[in-house]
């Protein structure tokens, strides 16, 4: 048998439907690695083996019935602990967790329910989510399963370590700053960041409602397709969760990617360490190779991007956490503290600027910069991957400026709301990075189309600590 | 006449005076909320009267296959 790490969801749903593997053979495996992939990378909050193990056992009792149809039905999988679960707790990786257990499933997981999907654990976040690099001064921070002494990106630290590693094919994040982008680049695999609203946030633990996006990581582009499908449309629980028709998106992996046009912000780019520029460079010759054409390209004025972006988020988070930063501030981690303070010193009048002003921006970005393009291309990290050590800033006086640097490329597109994805670069025995594809808004299949074909030339890995 | 209240004292004057911060905390978020109200102030001359917070989810779908 194929070593069931490297196998995508879709190969492994296969494989139980056929009957060549048991629900309960692929979870026991599941959570072995999860619990070496623990111990390489800190990316437990909780494993959940003997629920998993019984509903792995009912899986296999209504697929051997023919009562289980679901397309992910009897697959182990994980997700980021943000997500109501009902009757538990979620940690939101932080000190301070709801009061009590959840009285329904978030939307996400419901769908992931719906389609035959086990739950075995909850995984590693970012304290409340808020924070870009994988650090964790509540739960310990994420170590990166190609060398644990660098970080994992973050927030969904844990989803992208046991993704890399191979403990889990697929699992669920969130994005309201890059935090389905950087983890995914930092561990070497792909995840896709859709359009604001594709998926409900109903359930999800709110950090800045204006900007959060629900997503996935996967190694396979096939996952990203398939669970894309299962997650997004319209939702009753959130207004915002959009009603755009959701097309077939695996049906779509193989539409025609020739003559697509890549654009080029070279300008941008260049403010990139010459080794993420390189970087970006051989993802694009591998994407010209494959087909799309080289556009030029310009992101008119990224600061103020970046400034507006700041302007939602920071009040919008601050607002989260008006009451506990007031009534419980020592159960905050310094950086978060740090973070969720500076939205109380911005003014109302400039908070609902940013907001008022994000129609006309959007639409003046894609009449200028994607005039002439179909998707743009971008670093994700500016620099190479950083050391948990080297980002270990706490609470300090660089804390902005740092996590300003790490976000650099990923927080002005959610002022934008567009949809990305990340293309893990050909590693060539050296540490992960990644690239993003930004696509207009609902372009997800054409952006999955892509990454499919690039997926041929750049397989999946499974991440094991290098020997440097 | 009313006389001010204790709300006008200097204490309560400080933006979120009741947040426990240390003095160079407070100022790097000060710091930080003036450059961001720069940007601001420059994007709300060149906003039309009519733009609303909803603009931007109806261009989203608007553009949705553009």
């Amino acid at each position: 048998m194929t070593d069931l790490a490297t196998l995508s969801a879709c190969a492994l749903a296969k494989a139980i439907r056929d009957k060549q593997l048991s629900s309960v053979e692929a979870t026991k495996a599941a959570i072995e690695r999860l619990q070496a992939c623990h111990e390489l990378t800190n990316c437990l909050i909780a494993l959940e083996a003997d629920e998993a193990l019984s509903a792995a056992k009912a899986a296999d009792a209504a697929i051997a019935n023919a009562r289980a149809t679901g397309p992910l039905a009897g697959v182990p999988l994980a997700h980021k602990d943000m997500f109501d679960r009902k009757g538990k707790i979620a940690s939101w990786g932080a000190k301070i967790r709801p009061d009590k257990p959840a009285v329904a499933d978030a939307t996400a997981i419901a769908r992931f329910k719906a389609a035959g999907a086990l739950q075995i654990a909850a995984l590693h976040l970012a304290e409340f989510a808020y924070g870009p690099t994988g650090h964790n001064y509540v739960l310990g921070h994420a170590r990166n399963p190609w060398d644990p002494t660098r970080m994992t990106g973050g927030s969904s630290a844990g989803t992208a370590a046991a993704v890399a590693y191979g403990a889990i094919p697929v699992g669920l994040g969130s994005d309201t700053g890059g935090s389905l982008r950087l983890p995914a680049a930092c561990c070497g695999v792909t995840s896709i960041k859709p359009t604001w609203g594709r998926i409900s946030r109903a359930g999800a633990m709110p950090l800045a409602p204006a900007l959060d996006t629900v997503g996935v990581i996967a190694r396979h582009v096939e996952d990203l397709a398939l669970t894309l499908g299962v997650l997004a449309g319209p939702d009753p629980r959130d207004p915002a969760a959009s009603s755009v028709p959701v097309p077939n998106y695996v049906a779509r992996l193989s539409d025609p990617i020739a003559g697509v046009r890549l654009g080029v912000d070279a300008a941008l780019i260049a403010e990139a360490h010459p080794q993420v520029q390189r970087m970006v460079g051989e993802v694009s010759a591998i994407l010209i190779k494959l087909g799309l054409r080289r556009a030029t390209c310009r992101f008119t004025d990224w600061q103020t991007l970046d400034h507006l972006v700041q302007l939602v988020q920071l009040p919008d988070a601050s607002a989260a956490h008006s009451v506990f930063l007031r009534t419980r501030p020592t159960d905050y981690g310094p950086q978060v503290r740090a973070r969720a303070e500076v939205g109380h010193f911005i003014s109302a009048v400039d908070h609902l600027t940013a907001l008022r002003a994000r129609g006309l921006i959007l639409k003046r970005t894609l009449a200028e910069t994607f005039k002439d393009v179909d998707v743009a291309i971008l670093p994700i990290l500016a620099d190479p991957l950083p050391t948990i050590a080297e980002l270990d800033v706490g609470g300090g006086p660089q804390v902005q400026a740092a996590m300003g640097r790490v976000v650099k490329y990923t927080r002005p597109i959610n002022y934008l709301g567009l949809p990305t994805l990340t293309l893990p670069i050909p590693r060539s025995g050296g540490l992960p990075n990644g690239v993003q594809l930004i696509g207009k808004p609902y372009a997800e299949a054409l952006l999955l189309a892509i990454a499919q074909a690039y997926q041929r030339e750049v397989p999946p890995e499974i991440a094991r600590p290098l020997r440097m | 006449m009313t006389t001010p209240t204790s709300d006008a004292s200097p204490a309560s004057a400080e933006p979120a005076a009741y947040l426990d911060m240390p003095p160079e905390r407070r100022a790097a978020a000060k710091a930080q909320a003036a450059v961001l109200a720069k940007t601001a102030d420059r994007i709300a001359r060149e906003l039309p009267f009519s733009a609303d917070v909803d603009d931007f989810r109806r261009v989203l779908v608007e553009e949705a296959g553009s």
